[in-house]
């Protein structure tokens, strides 16, 4: 029996590790142990990428993934129900309804592997992916990714927008002026 | 030129050279003290202090509070160093030689400077007390605000070597240093190192006013993971600095380590001499100047990168 390659090691690593812990995530009973976990199980899929040779992907997909599990965090401890979200909770809600789309959405991933047709070598070449994946983004690609890039900056200004109308010292469109030091009449509520 | 040093070699520098760069800020800090608030203590004392101190804080008690999260406190330094020594290892030692090389050094790099927000936070968090959690906070504010200048003012110096890969960056800077091309880089650069690492101006999870923020609660081997973590995230950043910024190997007569070295060494005593003579600013201006200051400026870098470069 020859022995396991370093690739083979690092990927049964990386698969069970993101497996693993994409399961704590749900086992989780505090919303910040959840996003880390599910950052860690991103972080997995990132080395697999970067088996794959896609080493561009996997280190964006950790770089990027620091931040929106931090974000992901603090809005969600904002939005708990208990102090601080520092009491224990539970992940899973639903019981019924998350088995069956648990096992419906396994299913149809677990058919891919039989319909498509897999590539002959199981290590893929060197290849300048870099390169290749900023050719596609800002050739064929680049009117797609163009359009969604400003819909999401349309988004992002609109939540400003709306949401940031009413401040702490009065209407955004008055700017922001702090309140006057002596003390006003107040109105009845 | 992309490549890795074999498994072992690459560990042993980096560990030596990340050991010998904490010992050395360690060292520099305690003289630049007392070189800047009096109290005169010798180059010897300078150098046993701090193995004292990290002898004291190995045999200290470990205390911990009653609710906290171990695991993740636990963790937490460990992560820190590790993300410190990643940093390290992506910076060129020689000519044409890092102990790792990827073709994207530059997003590996920049994927550690991010991640140590998860470290920071979780360090703040698993404490489960109240100035630690202010810290973390503190440090999530911080660190979302600093991503985009940093990510812009790295990307300006990857512009000259058209490389994500720092052995190019620096390869690049043969003629000309990125300083000239990318005038702004460095300070941007030298901004977020310091927040990174909790240093000097800039430290807001780790500062004074909140009893030392997310190591509050340290104690024992714990603090003094978490101390020499810090330590070594900055001697990673000033390293990175000097290959992306000032040449790296780059530099007449002597041979290309020296000039790394030197370099490093540069970088760092600015850190140390911000750290003993500037005051802390307000997380408020932080997250201000970061976003409506920083990112217009770094924009402004890159388009006289750009200008340059054509």
């Amino acid at each position: 029996m020859n022995a396991p390659s370093w690739t083979t090691v690092l990927f049964w690593f990386f698969a069970a590790g993101g497996v693993i812990t994409g399961y704590r995530v749900f086992r989780a009973d505090s919303m910040v142990r959840a996003a880390f976990f599910l950052l860690a199980s991103f972080a997995a899929t990132g080395g697999l990428l970067v088996l794959l040779g896609a080493e561009f992907l996997g280190m964006v997909l950790i770089l990027m993934m620091a931040g929106e599990m931090l974000v992901m965090a603090i809005i969600m401890v904002m939005y708990m129900m208990n102090p601080a979200g520092l009491n224990p909770m539970f992940m899973v809600h639903q019981h019924r309804t998350s088995v069956i789309a648990a096992v419906a959405s396994f299913l149809a991933l677990a058919v891919l592997p039989f319909v498509i047709t897999l590539p002959a070598r199981a290590n893929p070449r060197p290849v300048a992916a870099t390169a290749q994946l900023g050719t596609e983004l800002l050739g064929d690609s680049m009117l797609v990714f163009q359009t969604a890039g400003v819909t999401l900056l349309a988004t992002i200004v609109g939540t400003v927008a709306l949401t940031s109308r009413r401040g702490r010292y009065g209407d955004a469109e008055e700017g922001s002026k702090e309140p006057p030091l002596e003390e006003e009449a107040m109105e009845s509520p | 030129m992309n490549g890795y040093a074999s498994a072992g070699v690459a560990v042993v520098l980096t560990g030596v050279a990340l050991a010998v760069g904490i010992y050395l800020v360690a060292i520099g800090d305690r003289l630049l003290a007392s070189l800047v608030g009096g109290g005169g203590i010798g180059w010897r004392t300078a150098v046993v202090r701090p193995a004292q101190r990290a002898t004291l804080l190995l045999l200290q008690q470990r205390l911990t509070t009653e609710p906290s999260d171990a695991p993740g406190w636990a963790l937490a330094p460990a992560f820190f160093l590790a993300l410190a020594a990643v940093a390290l290892a992506m910076v060129p030692v020689a000519r044409g030689r890092a102990a790792a090389d990827p073709a994207t050094g530059f997003v590996v790099f920049s994927a550690a400077i991010a991640l140590v927000m998860i470290a920071v936070f979780l360090h703040g968090w698993s404490p489960d007390a109240a100035l630690p959690l202010h810290g973390a906070y503190r440090y999530g504010a911080q660190a979302l605000s600093f991503q985009i200048p940093f990510l812009l003012a790295m990307l300006a110096a990857a512009l000259p070597a058209q490389s994500l890969s720092i052995v190019d960056i620096v390869a690049a800077q043969d003629t000309v240093w990125n300083v000239i091309r990318t005038p702004l880089g460095l300070p941007l650069f030298l901004i977020v190192g310091a927040s990174v690492s909790s240093w000097g101006p800039v430290n807001l999870a780790d500062a004074a006013d909140i009893a030392g923020g997310t190591s509050a609660e340290d104690s024992g081997v714990g603090r003094l993971l978490w101390q020499t973590a810090r330590y070594g995230m900055l001697v990673a950043v000033a390293a990175m600095g000097g290959a992306l910024f000032l040449g790296g190997w780059w530099g007449p007569l002597l041979p290309g380590p020296f000039w790394v070295i030197l370099k490093t060494v540069v970088l760092l005593l600015a850190f140390l001499a911000a750290g003993h003579l500037l005051a802390r600013v307000r997380t408020e201006t932080f997250v201000v100047v970061s976003w409506a200051v920083l990112i217009p400026l770094a924009l402004v870098n890159i388009f006289f990168t750009g200008a340059f470069l054509l």
